[in-house]
């Protein structure tokens, strides 16, 4: 049990920050970005390529997170420049990104065995000698480390979003027009949230890379469903009533949504079933009328304001 | 201020489906100008508009703003300078962003936007400020979300959103249409303040012959394209209903085809008589 705990601790914050990332692109800015089933094992491939070229897990991490921010980037420039569709342009970066992480990697999975990680070198850096912890104290430092980052990302994200830049990212999601005539360029606020929210999936690969140990072009399978489901899960539960509630909320759903996964590991239910369930999970909620998740127009006042959606500004 | 030069515009250019919705359109507003423009449905008044703010380009012409020709220039970059209202209320504001949200994103219209807090209580000053014009209470409710107020008080928001910044143009498209007879009151006092006290120059869309007459200083009249009437002055100020439809028919050599005026007139002189 204690197991459970741990690992839904453990994987809920670092799959946080993709629920973030998820955030971003699909709730504020309504932009469906496929991109992140490509961006969260090019983060993991990234940094395992590093460390296997000799970097130090810390910067390794980081270039991960990088490499998530140039997939966004990739989707982004595809979807403004060449008005690639916005679905297509994920499809098409995340195609393109498989074939890069077998070039980089030179095989399909690399293992990071006797590696120094990410986790040791932080302890490392306060002063921590890891190896002298026990295993228990080792997986609640993993914890209280994921989980710092977690938080500073999220303030950081809940203060941004708030500066007159960050205003826009969630203007362009409810009326991209009227924040054109506003003089803002819709397209670079695409591009930036793209950018920032790729980031945020990579870091969640490159973490997850360092923890698991290992990289596999495959890691990033069903994790897009997953995110949207944590998404959902906090919404849900902690509702949207203000930025912060949902910036909170959805790391609060990855942890949940995580839990439950490894409760059901623990009670030793068919894991080959898991992205099945959460598929239908996720449609069931999605078709329950009145939880407006990803449909972000506000319940119509009247009829005139519900014909008046029907208009052109959708 | 800003010139159009035999600016036409056509959509769905050779397709069986081709409108030419601006025909050779030459039209000089000067500063401080207050034009209100009328015509038929599908008239070109809206397109002209778009035009002016860069949400449509021109296939042919140019298009002027303070002696520099805009006509390649995109909407956000006009947007500086010109504040565009629409008919549609929920098309004007972000309706699940707060009042004070969407105020400080008209704040900065046109200015490059940085990592400075959106929402601090200077601004919030000014907004209240602007807000306590509307003379809708909207000051008091600043966090409040767009999407819970009414269409009045939404189209009252981008009223202000649109002027906050002091435009050198502002220009609005039958922006009382949506509302019912008290809001439109409400907002058009409000338009003739806000153009009045920031002395805006300003062009208005309209359906109701009695408001074009009203207001502004100089009224145009537009059919299938064209300007076919432009009058300025006093030859507009004396001017009255039944002659103006009289000049559309001479002008154009049709009657009038727009139900929502027909009626108009026709209540208004019920309610004369
Ligand atoms: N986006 C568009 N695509 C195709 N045709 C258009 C488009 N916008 C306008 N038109 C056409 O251009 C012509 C002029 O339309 P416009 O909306 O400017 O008229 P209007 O004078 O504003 O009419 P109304 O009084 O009905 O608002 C119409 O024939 C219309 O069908
Ligand atoms: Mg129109």
């Amino acid at each position: 049990m204690e197991m459970v705990l741990i690992s839904g601790l453990q994987q809920g914050l670092i799959y946080g920050f993709m629920a973030l990332g998820v955030l971003l692109t699909f709730c504020l800015l309504g932009f469906p970005d496929l991109t992140v089933e490509g961006t969260f094992p090019l983060g993991a491939a990234t940094t395992a390529t590093a460390v296997m070229e000799g970097f130090d897990p810390i910067p390794a991490v980081l270039l991960g997170a990088m490499a998530g921010a140039l997939a966004g980037a990739a989707t982004g420039l595809m979807h403004t420049k060449l008005k690639v569709n916005n679905i297509l342009a994920g499809i098409l970066t995340t195609s393109g990104i498989y074939t890069v992480m077998l070039w980089a990697m030179g095989r399909p999975n690399i293992s990071l065995l006797n590696k120094e990680d990410f986790f040791t070198q932080v302890l490392a850096l306060c002063g921590i000698t890891s190896g002298e912890l026990s295993l228990r104290a080792m997986q609640i430092s993993i914890i209280l480390i994921l989980f710092l980052m977690v938080a500073a990302a999220r303030l950081l994200l809940g203060w941004f979003l708030r500066t007159d830049l960050g205003l826009t990212i969630r203007a362009a999601g409810n009326n991209e027009k009227m924040l054109s005539a506003l003089g803002v360029d819709v397209n670079q606020t695409k591009l930036l949230t793209l950018i920032l929210a790729n980031f945020l999936v990579g870091l969640s690969g490159a973490l997850e890379c360092q923890l698991q140990g290992f990289a596999d072009v495959g890691l990033g399978i069903g994790v897009l469903v997953a995110a949207i489901a944590s998404v959902i899960l906090g919404i849900m539960l902690f509702g949207r009533r203000s930025l912060s509630w949902l910036l909170t909320g959805v790391i609060l759903g990855s942890i949940l949504y995580r839990g439950l996964l490894a409760l059901g590991l623990w009670l030793k239910l068919p894991a080959e079933n898991f992205k099945l369930v959460t598929a239908v999970l996720v449609l069931i909620v999605l078709t329950l009328p009145n939880i407006s998740v990803f449909n972000k127009k506000a319940a119509p006042r009247s009829n005139a304001d519900a014909l008046a959606q029907q208009g052109p500004i959708n | 201020m800003i010139k159009l030069n035999n600016v036409s515009k056509v959509f769905f250019p050779h397709t069986p489906n081709e409108v030419l919705a601006l025909n050779n359109i030459n039209l000089h507003i000067k500063p401080g100008d207050f034009i209100t423009v009328i015509g038929s449905n599908g008239a070109g008044k809206t397109t002209l508009l778009k035009v002016i703010s860069g949400a449509e380009t021109v296939n042919e012409g140019r298009l002027t703003l303070a002696g520099k020709d805009i006509t390649a220039c995109p909407e956000h970059e006009r947007a500086a300078d010109i504040g565009r209202i629409d008919q549609n209320p929920l098309a004007g504001t972000a309706a699940e962003m707060t009042i004070e949200e969407n105020l400080a994103l008209a704040f900065l219209r046109g200015k490059k936007r940085g990592l400075g807090q959106a929402v601090n209580e200077s601004r919030r000053q000014c907004f209240r400020q602007a807000l306590a014009e509307t003379r809708l209470g909207l000051e008091k409710r600043l966090q409040a979300p767009v999407g819970t107020l009414s269409g009045g008080q939404r189209q009252a928001l981008a009223l202000v959103m649109a002027t906050l910044a002091l435009p050198k143009l502002l220009l609005l498209d039958e922006h009382t249409a949506a509302l019912d007879p008290q809001a439109a009151r409400q907002i058009m006092a409000l338009t003739a303040h806000l153009v009045q006290t920031k002395n805006l120059t300003t062009v208005m869309i309209t359906h109701n012959m009695e408001h074009a007459l009203r207001f502004g200083n100089r009224l145009i009249m537009m059919h299938r394209g064209r300007i076919i009437l432009d009058l300025a002055g006093e030859e507009k100020a004396q001017l009255t209903v039944p002659q103006l439809i009289e000049k559309f028919s001479a002008a154009s050599g049709e009657d009038f085809a727009d139900d929502r005026v027909l009626l108009e007139t026709v209540h208004q002189n019920n309610v004369v008589a």
